[in-house]
């Protein structure tokens, strides 16, 4: 029978797993161009605050270094990560197609609306709200809709790959014998699932107070960023980009030839997930007595092993034993893998010298320099992920050269701006440049100045590395070299398996 | 004469069930989150010497009555899965109307209430923090209600049967999970104040 929908038609009832994935990242891509344009107006503003004259007011400077970490969670990281385990998962579980395929696009669409949303909120003088409520509250209350409307967008889509890998996958495969992104994705997705409804609670409280005659306390714009940082901060930030040790580890032992410890790597894994947990780090709610501190301090020192256990148990065993079967193909993915595990890492470190009273870090601009490391890891694992499974994705023959040209892009753009960040911090600048700082201009050392323009450079970096990775994708969307079908000659199912149908 | 064998079950796996557990989870997470900040904002107000509820504005008779009414809707909707489990189609319908029926009677006893209550929502945190939790769980108690609807159309329509039950089975743990939830509202806002 003649298919009589419409290109619309097509485009928003699909539910095949490998369309809603480009959608997925071709949608947070756009997310990330607008994060990086936030971030590096902040750093711009930064240089010299009375001099720029790019914001008129402190509030104005707030919203965009709200925006910036807002949009890079929740409008760009997360689901590039979604994205991405949609397109991967069903194939390594051996699922014919995504469980709940119209959750999964109705999902999607609800997330687009919102991260819209968001982005009109913050442009309409809204965000989530500023210190001196110089914000119009109205935009702001529209802002939360968004933030909640996305949140509930990613709780679908997370839910369904969850239930896709624990109903779905082929029979005889057990739980620990899938493969390492797909595990990482399931405890990525539980913890998500954990965590995301506590972000969502936050925000419905602030927006039934907002909405109120006279907000009583959470709905005052001047706390609202307050309730929801935690969300944006360590150890939360962690889990949003958990997926990349999977890559890490698909990547390395399928490039290397060897097979790391499946226990181990569960465990790490697992560990990393719990550990990442931050919903309960919500100071906002007066949680700083000595206990919590105390506990807050031995869960950040903790961060580190599961990571020190994924390098020395997992990866490191696999290169140092196979470096002579190294397949010269993977490269690209490979300098990637690394470079983000490396980012990884230092983020971990940074996060961990914050529990160090005597530094008195905890507010400074070290605070970005970890955010940025963490969030900035996991696009180049996408990016990693993208030279590795990207035919899967596209359909086309991918050019590893320019993937691996725009990881070192973007890598050199993260790198600058986290250790500018990270070394202004102990010069004494805040994590964000408040309202008395704006008012009174920097006073920061000509050593501060310096490091503010070498964030600068790196978040123009960030930038250009965002808009090449965008140019490259469409590039290869409209390439005519098909795919080699198994670039890797690898035996694994993700490879076995032809595209999706959709459902009826 | 030939032998009839009876249909084999279904070899697949209760997707319904599990991704419903995960949704549940997360609606479990989303109240844990307001109760934590609920605890927390009681704490340091009794700390303070301040009153959490103005005197006699929580009345434990609506609770109560909402309490014990989802109480029994436990057990019809235990009912209503071990009436589906036996093809028993006709205890299925009443099982799911009379649990259906709960649901909108809960709903109906929580508005009244909230037209009576002389405590408007911006006089306090307490306040506010009241109707978030009770009107989110009101709003968790009309998604059971419309996915009851649901169930009953199929089952009418005969869909609901043992061999195909993990509606009813998803729609159940939904079902106790709310069940679950208010207990805590109806003996730390209600009974506790």
């Amino acid at each position: 029978m003649k298919n009589e929908s419409t290109v619309v038609e097509r485009i928003v009832t699909t539910t095949d797993s490998g369309t809603l994935s480009r959608y997925w990242i071709i949608s947070a891509m756009v997310g990330l161009l607008f994060s990086s344009v936030t971030g590096l107006l902040v750093s711009l503003e930064r240089i010299d605050l009375s001099a720029a004259n790019i914001f008129s007011t402190a509030d104005e400077v707030f919203q965009f270094w709200s925006a910036h970490r807002v949009s890079l969670v929740l409008i760009a990281v997360l689901p590039l990560m979604i994205g991405l385990a949609t397109l991967v998962v069903p194939r390594q579980v051996g699922a014919s197609r995504l469980v709940f395929p119209r959750m999964s696009a109705f999902s999607f669409w609800v997330w687009l609306f919102g991260a819209l949303i968001i982005i009109i909120g913050f442009l309409a003088n809204g965000g989530v709200g500023t210190p001196d409520a110089g914000s119009e509250s109205q935009s702001v209350a529209l802002t939360f809709v968004g933030v909640l409307l996305a949140i509930v967008g990613l709780c679908g889509a997370s839910t369904s790959l969850l239930t896709t890998i624990v109903a779905g996958r082929i029979p005889g495969l057990a739980l620990l014998e899938i493969p390492a992104f797909s595990w990482s994705v399931l405890i990525a997705g539980t913890m998500w699932i954990a965590t995301l409804p506590v972000l969502a609670a936050n925000v419905v409280l602030i927006y039934v107070d907002m909405r109120g005659r006279e907000p009583v306390n959470f709905g005052s714009e001047q706390v609202a960023w307050e309730q929801i940082s935690w969300a944006f901060t360590h150890p939360q930030v962690y889990l949003w980009v958990l997926p990349l040790l999977g890559v890490v580890a698909e990547i390395i032992s399928a490039a290397f030839k060897g097979k790391p410890s499946n226990a181990l790597l569960a465990i790490s894994i697992g560990l990393m997930g719990l550990a990442g947990f931050g919903a309960y780090a919500q100071t906002y709610f007066d949680l700083g007595t000595p206990v919590f501190e105390e506990a807050f301090s031995i869960i950040h020192a903790f961060v580190a092993i599961p990571y020190v256990l994924f390098f020395i148990a997992v990866i490191a065993p696999v290169v140092v034993k196979n470096r002579k079967q190294f397949d010269k193909r993977a490269i690209t993915p490979v300098v990637l893998a690394a470079l983000s595990v490396v980012f990884l890492f230092q983020g971990v470190i940074v996060g961990a010298l914050h529990v160090i009273g005597p530094l008195e870090l905890a507010t400074r601009s070290t605070v970005t320099s970890q955010i940025v490391l963490t969030l900035g890891a996991g696009v180049l694992a996408f990016m990693a992920a993208f030279a590795w499974w990207g035919e899967l994705l596209t359909g086309k023959s991918i050019s590893q050269q320019k993937v691996l040209i725009t990881g070192i892009i973007f890598h050199l753009g993260v790198g600058l701006f986290a250790i500018a960040d990270f070394l202004v911090g102990f010069t004494g600048q805040n994590d964000f440049t408040g309202a008395s700082e704006f008012a009174a201009g920097t006073d920061s050392s000509n050593w501060g100045d310096a490091l503010n323009i070498i964030s600068l450079i790196g978040s123009s970096l960030f930038m250009v590395g965002v808009i090449s990775a965008v140019a490259v994708g469409c590039q290869h969307a409209f390439s005519k070299t098909p795919a080699e079908g198994n670039p890797w000659d690898l035996e694994t199912l993700e490879w076995a398996v032809g595209e999706k149908e959709e459902v009826a | 004469m030939a032998t009839v064998l009876p249909p084999a079950p279904l070899n697949r796996p209760r997707t319904l069930v599990v991704g419903t557990a995960f949704i549940t989870s997360a609606v479990l997470m989303f109240f844990g989150c307001l109760f934590a900040i609920y605890f927390s904002i009681r704490s340091d107000t009794m700390a303070w010497g301040m009153e959490w509820f103005p005197e006699n504005a929580i009345s434990l008779v609506p609770g109560g009555m909402n309490m014990a009414t989802l109480t029994v809707s436990v057990a019809t909707m235990a009912w209503a899965v071990y009436a589906v489990k036996n093809d028993d189609r006709v205890h299925a319908y009443l099982a799911l109307i009379l649990t259906a029926l709960m649901g909108i009677a809960m709903i109906n006893q929580t508005v009244f209430y909230y037209m009576d209550i002389a405590l408007p929502i911006d006089h306090s945190e307490a306040a506010l923090l009241l109707y978030v939790i009770t009107g989110a769980h009101l709003v968790m108690v009309g998604v059971g209600v419309f996915w009851l609807g649901l169930l009953l159309l199929r089952a009418f329509g005969g869909q609901d049967t043992s061999r195909h039950r993990d509606l009813v089975s998803a729609a159940s743990l939904y079902w106790y999970a709310m069940v679950f939830i208010y207990t805590f509202i109806w003996l730390f806002i209600y009974i506790g104040k």
